[in-house]
This record gives structure tokens, C-alpha cells and sequence, in this order.
């Protein structure tokens, strides 16, 4: 039963991570082959190439490499922190209207339901200098007199990538979240009600540790797609400015589709990989404790 | 809504504790802030290049050209019947893959511990350089530049997370039904496709819809497998608007909104149904 | 203008509807007196290659190109016409894919020059010198403008291509808001920066600027903008040795002129590239930009510009204590035969056709590609074309002065992209960044 998914992952999972951890340690550009087999050429690559662990110290040696997988946990962490706020919050909001809440679903699922490249757009839109509603807003307030250059200074440039990745992925958050209220056994809180427990009181010793394994499955979740944002930082900061929002994604595809180095990019992914593995490792064995401690 | 009636028990109005100002409040504000983008959007569809940047929220006037133009200029349409095709294709793949397996997995404990952190662990790392050794398999069996290949390498990518949604549903199985259904001589097929299959519709529904969602929003790959116009996605067709010489705002977010009004309309339709699926379900 | 001119040029100006090129250039192949019209021998035909397919692989800014590219073709030989646009920061990774895969779905590549020798490097690129020197009469390969020639093609000694678009950037300023202000279009960085603050001081809260700066982080776009500065102050990126010559006087000075003048650019520079430059400097909101040549055809065409007949073009200004204009040889694009190619005699017609002087001609002379001059001959054709930018243009391409083309060149022009960024970001001063530029550039090139 497991074979047929096996097989799939295998072929297109297992076949580029050994291609990656070849590749790795290599001396190698674009022309490098791309499957390895014992025939001359592929012999000749690898007698040839073969750099040993130097891709790796390159890389831990390179600033603007390591700097970008700081910036990189920073926004996972972030934006999976504000995903989960606001999705926790709106799930609860809408859990409790009475009236609309099939169109107040529908409406705040809109996000998720957005390809990233548009995000970037409708983002790129709204906080342009010249013609974005924002800035036109913020004047028409007066709180400021110039245009603010949201995505062009190093203040402002990583916040409000963060914003646009946290509001694609909320309702995904809240979606999940919202799902697991609507299973939640209501004999608890009838008799937490009837204990005289507070609202908040109910909510952070009841529903939030049955709302627990839901909510770390999708931490998890989150984590990963945030470690692997790319279309946001392509259309709308190119990494800019200076490096502020370089995240190690961004990096990886310039060191590999412009500068054609993929022996460091093939590096670079594999030590991202275990980064990202070890960020998300506390989340998952907080999400087996939970379901554990819930059954 | 069917779907709330149905898993909300009487006394869990008690959990209802009034719509209060506040409340109704903070409802409004979230919903201003997850619609305000797309209708901004709506809005500099509308709009001419001059009027766009003035930065002011209404058009001064109908500027309907734009989706006149975006439709001539860029394959919409095609772009968007691609990356459909691509993704349904990928879904269906993902599911037909995943559901079998992560029964097998959670129920007879097949890998233990170690596959389903293997499975999540393929989830980890970034596509960029796997493009090239992906790029070359498809080519090898002859799969570049179609939307089956696409649609194969959108199924697998998404196999992990179908596994990690999936897996919670199973565990809440229960294990009596597929266990009288053995005892009444069912092979496990048989079990899989009469007991647990049934019982797993919503969450197999919902997770389908996750990855439908997931596979027609995926860019780096598509770009790069999928060159010629006749297989071009639409993120991909989306982005080209990017590097114009001159950025038509208004014709861009005409594209977008083709884009995204397809999954919409899908996303209201299925709403019920993933909603349903999750509830059914139970996420943990 | 041919005979043939006037067919290309009759059915170029009809709207590109990039979708419908394909079924457009096989009618045409179908009704076309094929091989009949001595204007068509100029281009250089010689086989029918009806029935084939042609694929070849273009940037997205130069998508108004396709329909030329593919009607001329399919007229000239017959052949069926396939473009596959890419963005212009994929088409190397994507050429290279192409051939190292083995796919071979590609003709011909357009490509930058600045990556030629990673290209050439890699395979991807197909020696043409020898069909070259062949056709040398049809060619005339001395006809190209300066540097342009040996700087697009030449590898080692060997051609792997023939030039297309023969980018360098002019500064356009518009004349109505320089009157208003008193002012004179500048000569000097120095004057430049007189000029952008002056303007935005007085018309700033009109929304209405003294320069665009166009320094988005992609190498193609900040780094235009740094060279232009960088040969107005008489700096190479390499010196004559082939070393970095960043921390040079004329480095830091043109990194400085960035940053002084950055205030005064449209918000904001680091988020400014040439799809959202060209809409604000047409709409009349900025008294200068820095561009390629083919901004003044759009300028005067009243469906996209507010500007029509109110704009100037001067060379690009000089400063420090040098008096020579050196314009910087900003973008460029050539067309190669892919190595992989399955017909590399009709995909070397392509190229070839693509570089005749009719054909270049026609393009240039067509508002809708955006292609500058890359020959000698076509300059009389162009200042009936573009009166304004020819003479700017003639004046300095002599001394063009290229960017650097070693096979690390992409790594280089990050770098520097990304130094720069930091720059105008605030978080360096111009010789710090010019300094750490220096260093790492040292670094790369061992």
C-alpha cells in the first residue's frame, strides 16, 4: 500500500536529494551532468570536480549566506507566530457569529485561495510610492508628508513582507483551526459554564489545550512553507534593499539560476534543509505530545 | 449552514457569549483586512495608468480596456486552463497515492516512526536545484513541457503534506468497523474501499482541495519545466507581466483576478465540503 | 525603405497579440511570393524550410520583437516560427538547461552578453565564425557600432553569435518642466544633481521629480545606473590588467554621485526599475531618466506618452576630471545558434537574418521592440526614425565601454548589486561599499 507513494517520493524526492548530495560536493556550474551513471563523462565529473566539504565551509564562511538563514528562521518564526495569532483569533470570531457565517468563511478564505505571485502583486500595489493606496492614504491622513518607501528601506522592507505572508496563510491557520472548534465536545464547556468560569478562562484552560495538536499540525505546516517563501521575495523586494530581505530561498536561486555555482547552491539547500529540520523538530515533538496528553 | 447544524450540539450555545460591539467590531476589521487587497485589485483593474498613480482607492472613471487587453496580450485563458488541468491532475495523483499509504501507515504502523518523518522530511528542502535533475526525468520520459508532467511532479511534491493532513483524520478511525469487516472475510482492498474510504470522504475532500490549491499556485517549477506558451502556467504567465518594459498595472490585475476568480467560485462551492471534511474529520 | 520594409513595417504596427503570432506567421509563410522579392535575398535567403519549426528562446521585454522575428522568417524560408519568452534574469539558466539536459527544444538563444563566456563555457553556444566569414558581404560584420561587435560575440578569439540589440543608455529630460524651473539639461553628475534637486524641491509635493533612478536589485537594472556614473567619472569595472577597479577614484565618486542624488529621484530608487520608471518619466512627472534609446519612440507616440514633443536627449553627463562621454554598454542582446539545435543551418539563418542591416532596420525603426541601433548604416534610417536620440547616441557609442564578461561576471555584478543596495539603503557609505565590492570581486576572481 505505502509502495506506490514510496516509489513516487522516491523517484522524485530520493533521486534529486542524492543528485543534491553529489552535486554538493562538487566543483560544479549548470553544465554539470545531471544524472550520474559510470559512464566516462559522469566518471570524469566526478574524478574532476570533486571539492570535498568546501562548498560547505564556503558557505558557513559566507556572510550574506548565513545571514539570510537568521533572516530566514526570523520570518518563518515570525510569520508562523502572526498566521497563528490572527487564524486562532478570526477562527474563534467566526466560530461565534451568528448570522454570515458561510459568507464570512468564504470571504476569509480568500488569501489562501490567492497564488503567491498574485499576493506580490496586490501587495506591490498597495505599497508603491507613487500610486499605492497606502501611502495615498497615510497622506490624505497627514501622518506623513513625503511617500514612504515601504519595500525600499530597511526598516520597512522585511515587516511588510511578513504582513503579506501573514495575510495569505491566516485563514489557512484559521480554517484548521476553525475546523477542530466544531469538534470540540460541548459538555466541557457546559459545565465549565456552569463552574461560573470566565469567558477567557474557558478559552485559555479549555479550548487552547483541546485546540493544541490542531494548532501545532499546522505550526508545522506553516514553519515549512515559510522557510520556503520565494515567489513573495522575487516579485516583490528582489532581496532588497541591500539584503534585508534576502531570505535563503532568494539566495539559493541566485546562486544557482544566475550565478550557475551549483555545487555551493546544492551546499546551501542541503545545510538550509537541516536548519529547517531542526526549527521545526520542537513543533512536531509538541504536536505528538499533545495528541498523546488529548487521547 | 447544513455543515454547522450538524456538528453543533444543542448546549453549545452556552459557549456563546454575545455579540458585543467589540466583537462585531474586530469581525469586521479582519474581514476588511483579508478582502481589502483583492478589492483594491478589483479596483486598478478599472483603472487607466494615470489614474493608478494617483493612488486613490475608486477610479475616476470605468476603464473596462484593461480586460480587453490582458486577454489579447497574455494567453489568460490558455495559461489558466493549464495550470487547471495541472493541478487537477496533481491533486488526483496526490490523493490516489496518499490515502492508501497513510492508512497503511497509521494503521499497521508500516516504517514506524522513521517513515513518516521521512515523508515529512522530503517536504523540507527548497525545489531550486532538484529542478535540474527534475527537468531531466521528465525529459527522459519524454514529459517536458506537458502538463502531465507537471501535473506528475505537483502530485508527488505534494504528497507530504497530503500525508501530514491525512494522518490525523485516519488515527480517528474507527478501528471496530475495518476489524468486523476483516472478520466478514473483506480483503483489505475490499475493507479500504467500502469501510475506510467512505469514512474518510471529508478529509480526503478537504486535502484534495489543499493540494488542488497548493499545486495551481506553484510558480518556480512550473517556470521552469513548462516554457512553451502552450503549457505556460498561469503564475508563470502572471510573473512575465513583471518583467515588461512598461508594468500595466491595470492589465495585471485583470490577469490575477482571472486567476484567482476560477478558485474562488470553486472555494465557495467547496466550502461546504472542506469545511465538513475538516470538521468530520477532526485536525490534530 | 524596401519594398520589404514596408510590409514589415505595414504589419508591425498592427497590435503584437503575442498569442496569435504563430497562426499569423504561417499565413503569411502560405500567401508570401516566397524567394521572389530581391529584397528578401538582402536578407540573406537561400533554403525553404517549409514544414520545419524554428524555436528560439527570448526575453520578455523584448516580446514586441517576436512577431518581426517570426513573420520576416516565415517569409524568408518558410519555416514555422516558435518563441518561448522567459524572464531576462532565466534565459541563461534556461538556455543551459536546455543543451546540458539534452532536451534540445531550442534553435537559436537570445542572450546577454554579459554572460557569453559561461555560455560558450558551458557548450550552449555554437561556434559560428566560420558561417561568418562565409557570408561576410551579407554580414558585414565592420558595419557594427565601436566595441559592439567583439563585445556581443567574441570568445577566445571565435564568434558564438550576432548582435541584436545594441543597448547604451542616454539621458532623457523633459523639456517643459526644465523651462518652468529655469533650468538646462545637464552636462555634468554635478549639474544632475543641481537639476533633480532644484526640480523636486519646487514640484516635489506635486508629485512631480527631478531625476528616476532606476536601482530595483536586479544587476541588469542598479547596475545600468552605477556604470553610467562610473564612465562619466572615466572608471572601468576591471582595469586594462583584468582587475576590479571598484574602490577607484572614480568608483567611490560614482557611487557618491548615487547617493546624492537618490533623495531627490522618485520615491524610491531601490524600488524603481524600467517597468514602473517609464509610465511616471511619459506621464510627465520626472525631469530625467536614464535610459535606453528606445524610450524617445515611445515618448513620441501619444497612445502611451503625455509628453509628445516635450522631451530632449543628451548624452549621458560626465564628471570628476574627465571630459570624455564613455556611455556603458547597459543590457545588449544577441542572438546564438544553440548548440543542441536539430537544424543548425536554418537556425544560423535565423541569427543571420536577425543582424542584416534590412532587417535591423525594420526593427529599429519600429516602435513596438524597443531594439537600439547596433550599425553603422542604420543610423541614417534611425535619425529619420529618432532624430533626437541618434545624435546622442552617435556621438558617444564609439567609446562605449562594456561590462565585465568573465565566465564569474554574474557572481561580480551581484555583488556589486548588493553593496550598492546597502548603499542607498543607508547602512554603507560609498567607499565602504566600493571597498567591500573591491574586496569580494578580488575574492572571485582569485
Amino acid at each position: 500500500m505505502v509502495t506506490p507513494m514510496l516509489a513516487g517520493l522516491i523517484v522524485f524526492a530520493v533521486y534529486p536529494f542524492i543528485y543534491l548530495v553529489i552535486l554538493s560536493l562538487m566543483k560544479a556550474n549548470l553544465a554539470a551532468p545531471f544524472f550520474l551513471d559510470f559512464s566516462d563523462r559522469s566518471l570524469e565529473f566526478l574524478a574532476d570536480s570533486y571539492v570535498g566539504l568546501a562548498n560547505f565551509s564556503d558557505a558557513i564562511g559566507d556572510t550574506r549566506y548565513t545571514d539570510s538563514l537568521w533572516r530566514s528562521v526570523l520570518y518563518a518564526l515570525v510569520t508562523t507566530a502572526g498566521a497563528l495569532i490572527l487564524g486562532v483569533a478570526v477562527a474563534v470570531l467566526v466560530d461565534r457569529a451568528v448570522k454570515g457565517r458561510s459568507l464570512l468563511r468564504t470571504l476569509i478564505l480568500l488569501p489562501l485561495m490567492t497564488p503567491p505571485v498574485t499576493v506580490a502583486v496586490m501587495w506591490q500595489l498597495l505599497l508603491m510610492p507613487s500610486g499605492g493606496w497606502l501611502n495615498s492614504f497615510l497622506m490624505d491622513l497627514t501622518v506623513i508628508s513625503q511617500p514612504v518607501s515601504f519595500l525600499g528601506t530597511s526598516t520597512y522592507a522585511l515587516p511588510f513582507l511578513c504582513l503579506a505572508d501573514i495575510w495569505q496563510w491566516s485563514p489557512f491557520v484559521a480554517l484548521m483551526t476553525y475546523a477542530a472548534l466544531q469538534t470540540q465536545p460541548a459538555d466541557v464547556y457546559e459545565a465549565a459554564r456552569l463552574d461560573g468560569a470566565s469567558g477567557f478562562r474557558i478559552f485559555r484552560s479549555i479550548t487552547l489545550p483541546m485546540l493544541a495538536p490542531a494548532l501545532f499540525a499546522v505550526a508545522v505546516l506553516k514553519l515549512v512553507i515559510g522557510f520556503k517563501v520565494f515567489d513573495l521575495v522575487f516579485v516583490l523586494t528582489a532581496g532588497g534593499p541591500g539584503q534585508d530581505t534576502r531570505l535563503t530561498t532568494f539566495h539559493i536561486y541566485q546562486e544557482a539560476i544566475q550565478q550557475f555555482d551549483m555545487g555551493a547552491a546544492a551546499a546551501q539547500t542541503l545545510l538550509f534543509a537541516v536548519m529547517v529540520g531542526l526549527i521545526t523538530l520542537p513543533f512536531t515533538a509538541a504536536h505528538d505530545y499533545a495528541e498523546r496528553r488529548l487521547s | 449552514m447544513s455543515a454547522d447544524s450538524t456538528f453543533r450540539s444543542e448546549p453549545d450555545r452556552l459557549r456563546f457569549t454575545g455579540w458585543t460591539p467589540l466583537r462585531w467590531l474586530a469581525t469586521l476589521a479582519a474581514v476588511l483586512f483579508f478582502v481589502f487587497p483583492v478589492v483594491f485589485l478589483v479596483m486598478v483593474s478599472l483603472k487607466t495608468q494615470s489614474d493608478i498613480a494617483t493612488g486613490g482607492f475608486f477610479p475616476t472613471e470605468l476603464f473596462w480596456q484593461n480586460y480587453s487587453d490582458a486577454f489579447a496580450s497574455v494567453a489568460v485563458d490558455l495559461y489558466l486552463r493549464n495550470s487547471a488541468l495541472a493541478a487537477v491532475i496533481g491533486a488526483a495523483i496526490t490523493l490516489l497515492l496518499a490515502v492508501p499509504a497513510t492508512h497503511a501507515m497509521i494503521r499497521f504502523k508500516v516504517g514506524g516512526r522513521f517513515l513518516p518523518g521521512f515523508v515529512l522530511a522530503t517536504y523540507v528542502a527548497p525545489p531550486i536545484v532538484a529542478l535540474f535533475p527534475l527537468f531531466f526525468l521528465l525529459k527522459e520520459i519524454g514529459l517536458n513541457n506537458s502538463i502531465i508532467g507537471l501535473g506528475i511532479v505537483y502530485g508527488v511534491m505534494n504528497l507530504p503534506v497530503a500525508f501530514w493532513l491525512l494522518s490525523s483524520f485516519v488515527r480517528r478511525l474507527p478501528v471496530e468497523l475495518e476489524e468486523a469487516a476483516y472478520i466478514d472475510g473483506a480483503s483489505y482492498f475490499g475493507v479500504l474501499r467500502r469501510v475506510a474510504i467512505p469514512l474518510l470522504m471529508p478529509g480526503i475532500v478537504s486535502t484534495g482541495i489543499i493540494c488542488l490549491i497548493l499545486a495551481y499556485n506553484e510558480f518556480l517549477l512550473g517556470a521552469f519545466l513548462n516554457k512553451p506558451d502552450a503549457t505556460k502556467t498561469l503564475p508563470t504567465g502572471l510573473a512575465l507581466y513583471q518583467g515588461d518594459r512598461q508594468l500595466r498595472y491595470g492589465q495585471m490585475a485583470v490577469a490575477s483576478l482571472a486567476g484567482i476568480a476560477p478558485v474562488y467560485v470553486l472555494a465557495t462551492f467547496f466550502q461546504r465540503w472542506l469545511i465538513r471534511g475538516l470538521t468530520s474529520g477532526g485536525v490534530k | 525603405m524596401t519594398e520589404l520594409d514596408v510590409r514589415l513595417s505595414n504589419r508591425l504596427n498592427a497590435p503584437v497579440t503575442r498569442r496569435r503570432f504563430m497562426r499569423g506567421a504561417a499565413s503569411v509563410a502560405l500567401a508570401g511570393p516566397l524567394l521572389t522579392n530581391p529584397a528578401l535575398m538582402r536578407l540573406g535567403a537561400a533554403a525553404d524550410y517549409s514544414g520545419e519549426t524554428l524555436r528560439f528562446l527570448v526575453i520578455n521585454p523584448h516580446a514586441g520583437s517576436i512577431e518581426p522575428l517570426s513573420a520576416a522568417f516565415a517569409e524568408l524560408t518558410g519555416a514555422t516560427v516558435e518563441a518561448v519568452t522567459v524572464p531576462y534574469d532565466q534565459v541563461t539558466a534556461q538556455a543551459t538547461l536546455d543543451v546540458v539536459s539534452g532536451a534540445n527544444e531550442m534553435d537559436v538563444f537570445q542572450y546577454w552578453y554579459v554572460d557569453k563566456e559561461a555560455l560558450v563555457r558551458d557548450g550552449v553556444l555554437m561556434d559560428i565564425t566560420d558561417r561568418i566569414e562565409a557570408d561576410a558581404d551579407l554580414i558585414d560584420p565592420d558595419d557594427f557600432l565601436g566595441a559592439l561587435y567583439d563585445t556581443y560575440t567574441l570568445v577566445d578569439g571565435r564568434r558564438h553569435g550576432l548582435p541584436y540589440d545594441g543597448d547604451t543608455h542616454v539621458l532623457f529630460y523633459n523639456e517643459a518642466i526644465l523651462e518652468r524651473n529655469g533650468l538646462k539639461p545637464p552636462t555634468t553628475w554635478d549639474e544632475y544633481f543641481n537639476v533633480a534637486k532644484a526640480v523636486t524641491e519646487a514640484e516635489g509635493h506635486n508629485g512631480i521629480y527631478g531625476a528616476l533612478m532606476m536601482c530595483k536589485q536586479f544587476p541588469i537594472i542598479i547596475g545600468s545606473t552605477f556604470a553610467n556614473r562610473l564612465g562619466g567619472f572615466g572608471g572601468d569595472f576591471l582595469d586594462a590588467s583584468g582587475k576590479p577597479a571598484l574602490a577607484s577614484d572614480a568608483g567611490i565618486a560614482a557611487a557618491q554621485a548615487m547617493l546624492n542624488a537618490a533623495p531627490y529621484a522618485t520615491p524610491t530608487p531601490l524600488e524603481t526599475e524600467f517597468g514602473n520608471a517609464i509610465p511616471v518619466f511619459l506621464g510627465g512627472q520626472a525631469a530625467m531618466i536614464e535610459f535606453w534609446t528606445d524610450l524617445g519612440t515611445w515618448a513620441e507616440d501619444p497612445e502611451q506618452s503625455a509628453i509628445v514633443g516635450q522631451w530632449g536627449v543628451v548624452p549621458m553627463p560626465v564628471g570628476g576630471g574627465n571630459t570624455v562621454n564613455r556611455p556603458a554598454l547597459n543590457a545588449g542582446w544577441s542572438f546564438g545558434v544553440s548548440a543542441g539545435s536539430h537544424n543548425p543551418d536554418m537556425a544560423w539563418e535565423f541569427v543571420r537574418m536577425s543582424a542584416t542591416k534590412d532587417f535591423h532596420i525594420s526593427v529599429l525603426t519600429n516602435n513596438k521592440t524597443g531594439v537600439d541601433p547596433t550599425r553603422r548604416s542604420a543610423m541614417e534610417a534611425y535619425r529619420g526614425f529618432a532624430p533626437k536620440q541618434a545624435d546622442a547616441v552617435e556621438e558617444a557609442i564609439e567609446n562605449a565601454f562594456p561590462w565585465p564578461t568573465k565566465p564569474e561576471s554574474p557572481e561580480l555584478m551581484q555583488v556589486l548589486t548588493d553593496q550598492l543596495g546597502l548603499m542607498l539603503a543607508g547602512d554603507k557609505t560609498p567607499e565602504q561599499a566600493m571597498t567591500d565590492a573591491q574586496a569580494e570581486w578580488e575574492r572571485i576572481l582569485g
